[in-house]
C-alpha cells in the first residue's frame, strides 16, 4: 500500500494552496488562507490513511476550490478597495466643484445686491432731483401768475419782460409815480424777490413819438430811475437794478393813433434768466 | 431475556445504519442555497463563476442520484464538492460585480478629473 503516488487531485490541491499563500491572499484574507489549508490537511490525511481511497480525490477537490476561494475573496477585495478610493476621490472634487459653485453663486449674489442698492439709490436721487425741479416748475409757475394778474409778462431770450403801461404808472409829460402805480410795483417787486432774487434787472423807459425826441429820452430815462428807485425801496438790491432811457426808438405798436401810442408809452422790466 | 434480545439486534441496527446512513437532506438544501445565491449574484455571466455554478449544479443533479439509489454516504460526499463549488461560484460572481463597479468608478474618476 505505502509508496502510491498521490492522486491528481492532491497535486493540484497542494499547488493551488501554495498559490493562495503566496499570493496576496495571505496578507488580505488569512483566515480564508488558513480554511483553505485546514481542507488540504483533510486531504493529506485522508490520503495517509488510505492512498487509494475515493474520498481523498473528493477532499482534494474540495481543496483546490477552497484555495481558489480564499484568492477570488482577496482579489475582489482588492479590487473594492480601488473602487472605494476612486469614489471617495470623485466625492471629493465633485464637493470641491460644488463648493466652488456656491462661492461663485453667493459673490454673483452679493455683486447683484450691491447693483441693487445703487439702482435704489440712483431712484432716490432722482425722485429727489423731479421734487425739487417740480418745486421749483411750481414756483416759476406762480410767480408768472402772480405777474400776469398785474402786468403784461412775456419771455424773451433777454429773460422775462414785464411791461407796465405809461399811463397806469404816470401823469402825462410827469416822471412821478402816481399812488396807484406804486402798488402795482410793490406787487411787481415781491413777485420778482420771491421768483427770481438773484436775477438782474433792466428797467427801461419808453416814449411815443409825440414832442422832441430830445425831451422822450430825458422823460424816458427819469421815469426809469423813478421805478428803479422804488424798486430799491422795495428791497431789491441796487447793484442788481439798472435803469435805461430808450425814447421813442423802441416801439411796440404804431405811433399813427393813440391807441398804438400809449402802447408805446411804457416801462419795461427785463428779470433776467438767473445765472447758473 | 430482553436484555439479551437487545444486545443482538443492537449491533445489527447500528451496522445497518452506518452502512446505509439518512439521506443527506441538509446538505442537499445546503448546497442549493449556495448555488441559488451564486447565481442570484450574477455567476451565469461571468464565464468562471457559471462554470463552477455548472459544476455545481451537475453534482447536485448527481447526488439526487445517488440518493435515489440510496447510496447516501457517496451522495453526501457529492453534495460537499457540489457545495465547495457553489461558493467558489459565489466568490468569484462577487468579484466580477467589484472588478465592474471599479471600473465605471475608475471611468467616472477620469471623466471627473477631466471636465475640470
Amino acid at each position: 500500500m505505502r509508496g502510491l503516488p498521490p492522486p491528481k487531485e492532491l497535486i493540484d490541491a497542494r499547488a493551488a494552496y501554495a498559490a493562495a499563500q503566496q499570493g496576496p491572499a495571505q496578507k488580505e484574507k488569512p483566515a480564508e488562507v488558513h480554511v483553505a489549508r485546514q481542507s488540504l490537511e483533510q486531504a493529506e490525511t485522508a490520503f495517509k490513511d488510505d492512498p487509494d481511497a475515493p474520498r481523498t480525490k473528493d477532499l482534494a477537490y474540495i481543496a483546490v476550490r477552497k484555495a481558489q476561494l480564499a484568492e477570488a475573496i482577496a482579489r475582489a477585495s482588492l479590487t473594492q478597495k480601488e473602487r472605494d478610493a476612486a469614489l471617495a476621490e470623485i466625492l471629493s472634487l465633485e464637493s470641491d466643484a460644488a463648493k466652488r459653485a456656491q462661492a461663485e453663486l453667493a459673490s454673483t449674489k452679493s455683486a447683484l445686491e450691491k447693483s441693487k442698492d445703487q439702482l435704489e439709490h440712483e431712484k432716490e436721487a432722482l425722485a429727489r432731483e423731479k421734487a425739487l425741479r417740480e418745486a421749483a416748475e411750481k414756483k416759476a409757475a406762480a410767480l408768472m401768475a402772480d405777474l400776469n394778474r398785474i402786468a403784461a409778462v412775456k419771455q424773451e431770450p433777454r429773460g422775462t419782460v414785464i411791461t407796465l403801461a405809461g399811463g397806469v404808472l404816470f401823469r402825462t409829460g410827469e416822471s412821478t409815480l402816481l399812488p396807484a402805480a406804486m402798488v402795482q410795483l410793490n406787487q411787481v417787486a415781491d413777485a420778482i424777490l420771491k421768483g427770481n432774487p438773484d436775477s438782474n434787472i433792466t428797467v427801461e423807459g419808453h416814449t411815443d413819438t409825440q414832442g422832441s425826441l430830445k425831451d422822450n429820452e430825458v422823460l424816458s430815462q427819469k421815469r426809469a430811475d423813478a421805478v428803479r428807485e422804488h424798486l430799491v425801496a422795495h428791497g431789491i438790491a441796487k447793484d442788481r437794478i439798472k435803469a435805461v432811457g430808450r425814447g421813442p426808438s423802441v416801439p411796440v405798436a404804431s405811433n399813427d393813433n393813440s391807441e398804438g401810442r400809449a402802447n408805446n408809452r411804457r416801462v419795461e422790466l427785463i428779470v433776467e434768466p438767473p445765472k447758473k | 431475556m430482553t436484555i439479551r434480545l437487545l444486545t443482538l439486534v443492537l449491533p445489527l441496527l447500528l451496522g445497518a445504519c452506518a452502512a446505509t446512513m439518512a439521506p443527506p437532506a441538509e446538505r442537499l438544501a445546503t448546497a442549493e442555497a449556495a448555488a441559488r445565491g451564486a447565481k442570484e449574484l450574477g455567476a451565469e455571466k461571468d464565464p468562471k463563476a457559471a462554470l463552477h455554478l455548472k459544476l455545481a449544479q451537475e453534482q447536485i443533479d448527481q447526488a439526487r442520484t445517488l440518493m435515489k439509489e440510496e447510496q447516501n454516504v457517496r451522495a453526501d460526499h457529492v453534495l460537499q464538492r457540489a457545495h465547495a463549488d457553489a461558493e467558489l461560484s459565489l466568490a468569484l460572481a462577487k468579484e466580477a460585480t467589484v472588478n465592474d463597479e471599479t471600473a465605471k468608478a475608475k471611468e467616472k474618476l477620469k471623466a471627473v478629473k477631466g471636465g475640470k
